[in-house]
């Protein structure tokens, strides 16, 4: 479990990061590339690198399918959570279970759908092919028009990252149910901010704001139950 | 009828308080499955072709940038610059923090992370330095709020997507509202600081305002690099947001060393994770608005609307009622890319200038985000300060009123908008 | 008896040639089917995107699309980069005894066992270069920025001429233009106009150097499964469009070049014959480069029909 949170954490930040580079590489090349500076120039303009956006492109949005699914364990997903706040904790809890199990309800109904997607995109003909059987009348898949790569490969961005989800949404059902605990980018953070040191993983989405469900066990900062933590 | 029962599931799924993401999922499920014969894998697919779009991935970049900003000490040399302007004046601390907001608007794309930015260093300071701690809370939580006003904006890219809006443009028409709305804001702090006699800083010297300058450099620049660039046309807006993300990675952990560089993993790990978010609302807002436009609500709607007379005035009326209401349950991103796709249609039949409409919903927005139940900024703030909801409420009101004054005046006042972009050739 | 409704999607505005086209498509789809069929026009990507729309197609999410010729090279029918190969065509008659012969309806054929049915090719026009700074021979070219539309062919004949191909979506040109994020780009003379792109580019050249153009397709299973009259009444109404459609792009392109000498904001140069000459030899090779991935057999069917031979340059 330990390894597969490391590994979730690590491909979006690597992506992360990776984008922000491709597009700054872009940018330079494509503004040197316009001065005429003798044999810089033709060498620049003989790269080639107009697959940088469409790169970028595809980064972000896996790095979105699996930063959707790290948000739930970190319970950064905004809802509108103003009335649910405000009852009894045994009704809230209910609503909470409901909610969780929702988001799993949808993320595997997607998971499944993106596979069947996939499966019909590409994916199938390549399967095929790999094991060298006849394709019979098994169309192979699109490509992307910049880096000419299988978009069944691309796509499927939507079952993987779709399924990690559907299982943090059980995960943080199964531990609500065990210990009446969400998670929580802590409010407690801010605390500590006399010293004039933000700490590097502050978060304002995270601040008992009513766009997330309070659980049973932290108390809010607020007015009902008192500004303590 | 479809539109009622679409809206109507959306409704009862959003108050059970599960993610806005997914209730916007499941009412597209709900909806294409029992009642129209549009194959389901299409919303496979659209929750992959819903972001692929450029422009979108300006977001990410922009909370990158602001997350190295806002921890690497760029905010810090800000507030010493903008004491050294105007720290003397009636309001001291308080308008040093009205123009340290602004300037870190200029550079950062959300207004909550503007608050923790400005209000997480200047807050205790100002206490410190023996203003009551309501009186900061107000400025800051306002002020805060230019975050998305001042380009650049991360609530302006989202209505772009929502509404093929140019975000050149809208980035264009935010800088004369921002600096009215920050002079605004000003004038409040001043009027109030002279009638309860609060605090003033020593003048700072000329020497010393040249130092607090050099110092702030770094970061000012970014605001030239960001305008210039998009300007000059070194590069694209989206471009631009992942310059200013390396550029503000670059001075916080070389030029200003306050970041160590073991501490970028995590930074990218955060600016992720928010990211994701905002990126998962927008895909599903993406399929939500695509099930309206395939059962033709917003057309429909539209219709509806001039067939019963409405005119702009009205209609803009009605917006802006709307809108304030759904700040009261709703976080921006979400009641932009909600919204944007429904109004939009109506205002173009009216002839209302689609920037012009950016602008105002972006200003409804930061009205939204000053005021309980939910208000970004102001639980912030409350984190911050440790004051209690109810009591920031009082603290915020007068800068709040001032700020529903001037929605006003940029409803009905294009030009305010306008001017600048169009002096420019943008539009 | 509830009509048969096709969602007929495209990215353009609806008062360009295309958006003009399918709504003329749809009025005598309606008529000639006397309402048994029910067309809806979604213009403006409202419905889907440039990049989505082949798959949606395929799905049978939507029923009728008229991507431009580009995009069906991603999807696997190489063919269609033909069409993008610079000077292939040397006018509207030699281009339209490849669309409107068997050439075309051979390209049109090959997207079947994709799921896709090809109905007709709808012109746009011949693209022209315009750029801020005056483009005499293809040197002057060298270096500058030019947006194209993604596509393998256009990237290599932006190269062919010293050009930084810069792949863009048409929705930024006009700012990427305004602000010099790109220097310059290529356009049927329509596009530029009705884009305002004469109001950000200083010089246009009339090179007439390439064909852009739409194929206006159905999903086959849907096509198929069409009640044989009405799939008939339908074909009839598609003749009548590519009519219409190909009229109406010539003439507002003439139209448009027009205004935009008369705007005085671009400066439009015709090249004189030696000119014109020089850009194709520059060009052409372009042609052979591509022979890999196009097939030499089409583009030599191609030169068979037309007449053209690049020996002779
Ligand atoms: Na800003
Ligand atoms: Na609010």
């Amino acid at each position: 479990m330990k390894i597969l949170d490391r590994l979730e954490e690590w491909i979006i930040t690597l992506l992360m990061g990776g984008a922000t580079a491709i597009i700054f590489f872009a940018v330079v090349h494509r503004y040197l590339a316009g001065l005429s500076i003798p044999g810089l120039q033709d060498w620049l303009l003989s790269l080639n690198v107009s697959w940088t956006q469409e790169l970028c492109i595809i980064m972000f949005v896996w790095m979105a399918k699996f930063g959707a699914a790290y948000g739930v364990r970190t319970g950064i997903h905004v809802g509108v959570d103003v009335l649910i706040n405000r009852l009894s904790d045994s009704n809230r809890s209910k609503f909470i279970l409901f909610g969780l199990m929702a988001g799993a309800l949808f993320t595997s109904v997607v998971a499944t759908l993106g596979a069947h997607f996939v499966w019909e995109n590409g994916a199938h003909y390549a399967f095929l092919s790999l094991t060298g059987a006849e394709f019979g009348d098994v169309p192979e898949g699109p490509t992307t028009p910049d880096l000419e790569w299988p978009t069944w490969i691309v796509y499927s961005a939507i079952p993987l990252g779709s399924s990690l989800m559907c299982f943090r949404f059980l995960q943080v059902a199964w531990n609500f149910v065990r210990t009446g605990e969400l998670p929580h980018h802590d409010h407690g953070h801010v605390d500590g901010l006399d010293d004039e040191v933000l700490p590097v993983d502050v978060d304002v989405y995270g601040m008992g704001d009513n766009l997330h469900m309070h659980d049973l066990k932290h108390r809010q900062v607020g007015d009902k139950k008192g500004g303590q933590q | 009828m479809n539109a009622a029962i679409i809206f109507g599931i959306l409704a009862v799924l959003m108050l059970t308080g599960m993610p806005i993401s997914i209730s916007l999922g499941l009412t597209v499920l709900t909806f294409l499955f029992t009642m129209t014969e549009v194959p389901l894998e299409s919303v496979a697919l659209k929750l992959f072709t819903g972001i692929e779009k450029f422009e979108i991935m300006a977001i990410p970049f922009f909370i990158l940038a602001g997350n190295f900003l806002t921890h690497g000490g760029v905010a810090k040399r800000m507030i010493n610059f903008a004491t050294a302007m105007v720290g003397h004046w009636y309001g001291g601390l308080g308008l040093a923090g009205v123009l340290a907001c602004a300037l870190f608007a200029a550079v950062s794309g959300s207004s909550p992370a503007t608050v923790v930015a400005i209000g997480s260093i200047l807050l205790p300071a100002m206490v410190r330095a023996g203003f009551p701690n309501r009186f900061g809370a107000g400025i800051i939580t306002t002020a805060g709020a230019l975050g998305i006003l001042i380009p650049p904006s991360i609530v302006m890219v989202m209505y772009s997507v929502a509404t093929n809006t140019s975000v050149g443009a809208l980035f264009m028409a935010g800088v004369v509202p921002g600096l009215a709305l920050a002079a605004t804001l000003g004038g409040v702090t001043w009027y109030r600081a002279r009638k309860f006699d609060y605090p003033r800083q020593p003048k700072a010297s000329f020497a010393e305002r040249m130092k607090a300058f050099r110092d702030s450099v770094w970061g000012l620049l970014l605001i030239v690099v960001v305008m210039g660039g998009i300007y000059t046309g070194i590069f694209t807006p989206t471009e631009a947001a992942a310059m200013s993300a390396m550029y503000a990675f670059i001075v916080a952990v070389f030029v200003y060393k306050d970041m160590p560089l073991s501490d970028v993993p995590k930074v990218l790990l955060n600016s992720a994770n928010m990211s994701a978010m905002l990126l998962y609302i927008i895909t599903n807002a993406v399929l939500f608005s695509f099930i309206m436009t395939n059962e033709n609500i917003p057309q429909a709607l539209a219709d509806w609307m001039l067939g019963n007379g409405l005119g702009v005035i009205a209609f803009l009326l009605a917006v802006n009622v709307l809108l304030l209401l759904a700040g009261n349950f709703m976080e921006p991103s979400s009641i932009v890319l909600i919204f944007a796709p429904i109004l939009f249609p109506v205002a173009m039949k009216l002839g209302i200038d689609p920037v012009h409409f950016g602008i105002i919903m972006v200003v409804n927005m930061e009205v939204g985000m000053c005021h309980p139940p939910v208000g970004l900024n102001l639980y912030v703030a409350s984190g911050i300060t440790k004051m209690g909801i109810t009591e920031l409420t009082v603290a915020v009101w007068p800068w709040l009123l001032s700020m529903l004054v001037f929605l006003g005046l940029v409803t009905y006042w294009p030009g305010l908008s306008l001017w600048f972009p169009r002096m420019l050739g943008m539009m | 008896q509830a009509p048969i409704v096709i969602k007929f999607s495209h990215v353009v505005a609806a008062d360009t040639p295309k958006g003009k086209a399918s709504e003329f498509f749809k009025k005598r789809a309606e008529e000639l089917t006397k309402g048994k069929v029910k067309v809806e026009v979604f213009a403006n990507s409202a419905l889907y995107k440039d990049k989505e729309e082949l798959e949606a197609l395929q799905l049978g999410a939507v029923q009728m699309l008229a991507p431009s010729l580009a995009k069906f090279g991603p999807l696997g029918v190489k063919e269609f980069e033909a069409f993008d190969l610079p000077y292939i065509f040397d006018d509207y008659t030699e281009l339209h005894r490849i669309t409107q012969g068997p050439v075309g309806a051979s390209i049109l054929k090959k997207l079947e066992p994709k799921g896709i049915v090809g109905l007709a090719f709808w012109d746009n026009g011949f693209k022209s270069f315009s750029a801020n700074t005056p483009i005499r021979t293809p040197a002057d070219l060298k270096g500058k920025k030019l947006r194209i539309q993604s596509s393998k062919v256009l990237e290599e004949e932006i190269r062919s001429v010293g050009g930084l191909p810069q792949v863009m979506a048409f929705s930024e040109v006009y700012q990427a233009l305004q602000t010099g994020v790109v220097d310059g780009t290529e356009n049927p003379h329509s596009n530029m106009y009705t884009q305002k792109m004469h109001e950000v580019q200083k010089h246009l050249t009339v090179t007439d150097h390439g064909y852009l153009g739409y194929a206006v397709i159905a999903n086959k299973k849907f096509w198929d499964g069409l009640p044989a009259d009405v799939r008939g009444q339908l074909e009839q109404a598609m003749k009548e469009s590519t009519v219409y459609a190909n009229k109406i792009a010539q003439e507002e392109n003439d139209k448009s070049l027009e205004a935009i000498k008369k705007s005085g904001k671009t400066q439009v140069y015709v090249p004189t014959k030696e000119e014109k000459l020089a850009f194709k030899k520059a060009l052409v090779p372009v042609h052979q480069k591509m022979e890999g991935r196009i097939g030499k057999e089409l583009i030599q069917s191609i030169y068979k029909e037309t007449g053209f031979d690049p020996a002779k340059l």
